[in-house]
Order: structure tokens, then sequence, then C-alpha cells
């Protein structure tokens, strides 16, 4: 995990419309929030040294897509869980290759979500 | 003022928009996500869709009028739109969404057209009548709980 006891979040997605449901969502877990609105944004996120346990990836998304963007990541060596959220149910294999932890399908499931954060062990 | 009627045509109306297909399951998660560190979560929520996707049409109504049609760009538009669709659920939405979407893989500029029509039309009639769903909540007041309609 980062240093503090917080599960910090970094969620990416082009919407603001998902980042505000995500944020809610998150929130109510008692979680710190950060938004980026691409992958471009995201990687810039980590290599400005900014840590983050847990990254929320959309897949289709301006100037660097989730799976570039997760494989980026990994190419760092940043070690966060990364759950790809996206619409596009024929990405999970290339999230999955990418180095991506897990894999949601749009729209946004808060019961499936939250036994992937129980899964690692982000929630009590 | 009768609080309870209020409190009645509300939930009578948003029984509508699921009854109607206006609104899906997706809606309830929205729901479900409003307490009291977020009452009005829903709105503030719906309030963005409407915004955002007034945007987005006007970018499809502007790649429409182009004599030269850019499918591509029209079908990233329409992904869009039908995302936004999707989050809040706004389903007959996001079905016309999915179609548009099959006419430009077609480049079929006429079922594009047709389609981009009954979109605009949806649309116009979910924000009436998610607008007055919400004035009644605010006339209402706020509410204990509350509860999905009767399947």
């Amino acid at each position: 995990m980062a240093s503090s006891q917080v599960v910090k979040v970094l969620v990416v997605d082009d919407d603001v419309l998902t980042r505000r449901i995500y944020r809610t969502l998150l929130l109510r877990f008692g979680f710190e929030i950060t938004e980026a609105e691409d992958g471009k944004s995201a990687v810039n996120k980590f290599i400005d040294g900014n840590e983050y346990d847990l990254v929320l990836m959309d897949k289709d998304m301006p100037r660097m897509d989730g799976v570039e963007a997760t494989r980026a990541l990994r190419g760092m060596g940043i070690s966060a869980k990364v759950v790809a959220i996206t619409g596009d149910e024929n990405s999970r294999g290339a999230f999955l290759d990418a180095g991506a932890d897990e894999f949601l399908l749009k729209p946004l499931n808060i019961t499936a979500l939250t036994d992937i954060l129980k899964a690692f062990n982000f929630l009590n | 003022m009768d609080y309870v009627n209020l409190r009645r045509q509300a939930a009578s109306l948003r029984k509508s928009l699921f009854d109607q297909g206006y609104l899906d399951e997706q809606f309830y998660q929205l729901e479900d996500l409003q307490d009291d560190a977020s009452p009005n979560f829903v709105e503030e929520v719906v309030t963005l869709f409407f915004r955002d996707s007034a945007r987005l049409m006007a970018n499809i109504d502007q790649a429409l009028d182009k004599c030269v049609k850019d499918f591509n760009k029209l079908d990233v538009y329409m992904q869009q739109l039908k995302g936004s669709c999707t989050s809040i659920g706004a389903s007959r939405l996001k079905t016309e969404c999915t179609f548009f979407r099959e006419c430009c893989r077609d480049e079929n500029i006429e079922g594009c057209m047709r389609s981009f029509q009954k979109i605009k039309r949806e649309h116009s009639v979910l924000r009436q009548k998610l607008e007055s769903y919400f004035q009644l909540l605010r006339q209402a007041g706020p509410i204990e709980c509350a509860t999905r309609p009767s399947k």
C-alpha cells in the first residue's frame, strides 16, 4: 500500500459523469480520490511521484487509452492494483495482458466492485 | 402544502419512468449512492448528464451538417453519449445510441439522421420527465428512504 493508511485511488476516465459516480462511491469507503481524464494524465501522476493503491481505468480515452496506460504503468514498475472498467467487453484480454488485475464491464456494478475491493483487502 | 400527495406524485412518476423503459436498473444504483453525505447526488448526476449530453449532441449535429460525413467521428461522439446514458440508466436513449452506431458502421447516413432525430426527441422527453420528478421531490421535502417500485 501507499505510505498512508488511507486507500488512495486514481480514477481514470474521460467522462466527468463516470468520475463523479465513482468518486461518490469510493468516498463512502473513506478512500482518498484523485481523478485523471485520460491515460496520459494518469501515467504523469505516477511520474510526478504520486502513489496510489488502486487505479480504476477506463479504456477508450483521448491521448492514451487504458490498455496502453496500464502497460506503461507496469513498465514503470508500478504495483498498484489496476481494475479496468469499460464498456468494451472485447478488451478483457488486452487489459489483462497489459497487467490489469481485474476487469469489469460498464455500467459499474457496485457489488462487483465491492467484492473486488474486499479481495484486495481494501475493505474490512 | 400536501406533502403526502406530492410524494405520491413523485413516486408515480418515478415508477412510470421505469415501466415505460426510460430508466433501467442503473438508476437504482445511483439512488443507492445517495445518502446524508450526498443528499442531492442523483439530481446532481442527472444534471451533469444533461449538460454533457447536450454538448455531445451539439457536436453530432455539427458533424451531421458537414457535406462530407465522418462516420468515425460520429461513432466516437455517439460512443461517449451512449456511455453517459448507460451511467445513469437512460435505457431508451442507450438503445437508440446503439442503433445510431450500427448505422455509422454501415455508413448509412439516412439511418444516422433518422436515429439522431429520435435521440433528440427521447433526450427532450427524458429531460422533461426527470425535471418534473426532481421538482416534485424538492416540493415534497426530504423523505425517509427511497423504495424501489414493485416489479
